[in-house]
């Protein structure tokens, strides 16, 4: 009997290997959405434990990243997108990359809990949990509705900042939930439009794949009329000022006037395009004039 | 007359009398920069993670920190 024993090289990956693990673009989205949900929530939190709570809250976004490249690595290598992620390039090898993200998933979950709180620690934990197993290992490879379930994860955030300041959950963090939850149908059909074939390629069941330009458009459309009045709400419910209201009014009211012209494009994605990165400024409006509105003596959540 | 050969000798004659020859793996210039920079940034999270830790605990005993049975 011969026994082969695989050889492996030793690595080669740098630090900026592993921080590009971490998606960084993303981590700064979900950090900038936790400081919103943290300085928001009422109650004083002081700035040592707050700055704590982000971090953690990064470490565990960044963990779920790494793992989430670690299970991904076969099909990011057939899509131009990520086909120049770390794993797919050579740099890191799929066993650094799990080792990596369960190592910074366990720390920053038990840090958030010893130094913060349990229920925004439990909060992360089925954050990552929900992102690589139910999101990442289930249902991208299975189901179109990958995006709309799978979002979820993507906006727990704002309740966690929330909770890490509070120690608890009300309603309010919930809306802010439901903005970003309804937000990324929108945020990722557009940008999969014009790079369905990239999907394809990879067997990823994106809407445009399995459904069509047609449907998709159509669903951002719906999608987009359900999240513009959500965007509102915090001012319809009292929770935020009438700049805030008037604010998310008119970046709302520019989403639906996008999404219809990505309805009525017929040639090309110039529409799509010009959504997907209006989108990303719309959300990022939405939750820096909350913090406007805070900083301007309207508590969110205290009903003046 | 035969001689008989110790086992014992012989182990030590073949594994231990001579340092084995310098084997294993070499790492080339780029591998040993890599390992490196990996190093120094553990060390740095590992610095980060104790200022972080005193930090807290600074915070959350406050003035209790005096505040103790004699």
């Amino acid at each position: 009997m011969s026994l082969t024993v695989a050889r492996v090289e030793p690595s080669i990956a740098g630090v900026g290997d592993y921080i590009e693990l971490m998606k960084p673009r993303v981590m700064s989205l979900v950090v900038f959405t936790a400081l919103v949900g943290l300085l928001v929530a009422p109650g004083h939190v002081h700035p040592i434990i707050g700055a704590t709570a982000l971090l953690c809250i990064a470490v565990g976004a960044g963990a779920a990243g790494a793992l989430n490249m670690w299970y991904d690595a076969d099909i990011d290598a057939l899509m131009t997108r990520t086909s120049g992620r770390p794993i797919p390039r050579g740099r890191v090898t799929p066993g650094e990359a799990a080792g990596f993200g369960m190592t910074l998933a366990a720390f920053s979950v038990v840090t958030l809990g010893l130094l913060v709180n349990l229920v925004a620690a439990v909060m992360l934990g089925f954050t990552i949990l929900f992102y690589v197993v139910i999101y990442t290992m289930w249902l991208k490879r299975s189901t179109p509705q990958n995006i709309v379930i799978g979002g979820a994860a993507g906006a727990l955030p704002p309740m966690i900042g929330w909770a890490a300041a509070s120690g608890g959950i009300s309603i309010e963090p919930v809306v802010l939930f439901l903005i970003i939850f309804f937000w990324t149908p929108p945020h990722f059909w557009t940008l999969s439009l014009y790079r369905a074939d990239d999907y394809a390629r990879a067997g990823v069941p994106m809407l445009p794949v399995v459904a069509g330009d047609r449907e998709t458009r159509r669903q951002i459309l719906i999608y987009t009329l359900l999240l513009a009045p959500l965007g509102v709400a915090p001012w319809l419910l009292g929770y935020a000022g009438p700049l805030y209201g008037l604010a998310a009014t008119a970046v709302g009211a520019i989403m639906i006037v996008l999404a219809l012209r990505v309805r009525a494009e017929r040639t090309g994605y110039a529409a799509s395009k010009q959504m997907f990165a209006f989108s990303i400024l719309y959300l990022f409006l939405l939750f820096a004039m909350l913090l406007v509105d805070r900083m301007s003596g309207m508590a969110f959540g205290h009903i003046a | 007359m035969s001689t008989v050969s110790n086992p014992v000798d012989d182990f030590t004659k073949q594994f231990m009398s001579e340092p084995p020859p310098q084997s294993g793996v070499k790492l080339t210039e780029q591998q040993l920069r890599a390992r490196r920079a990996r190093s120094i940034a553990i060390a740095l999270a590992l610095g980060a993670f104790v200022i972080v830790i005193f930090l807290v605990t600074l915070v959350r005993l406050g003035g209790n920190v005096l505040t103790r049975p004699m």
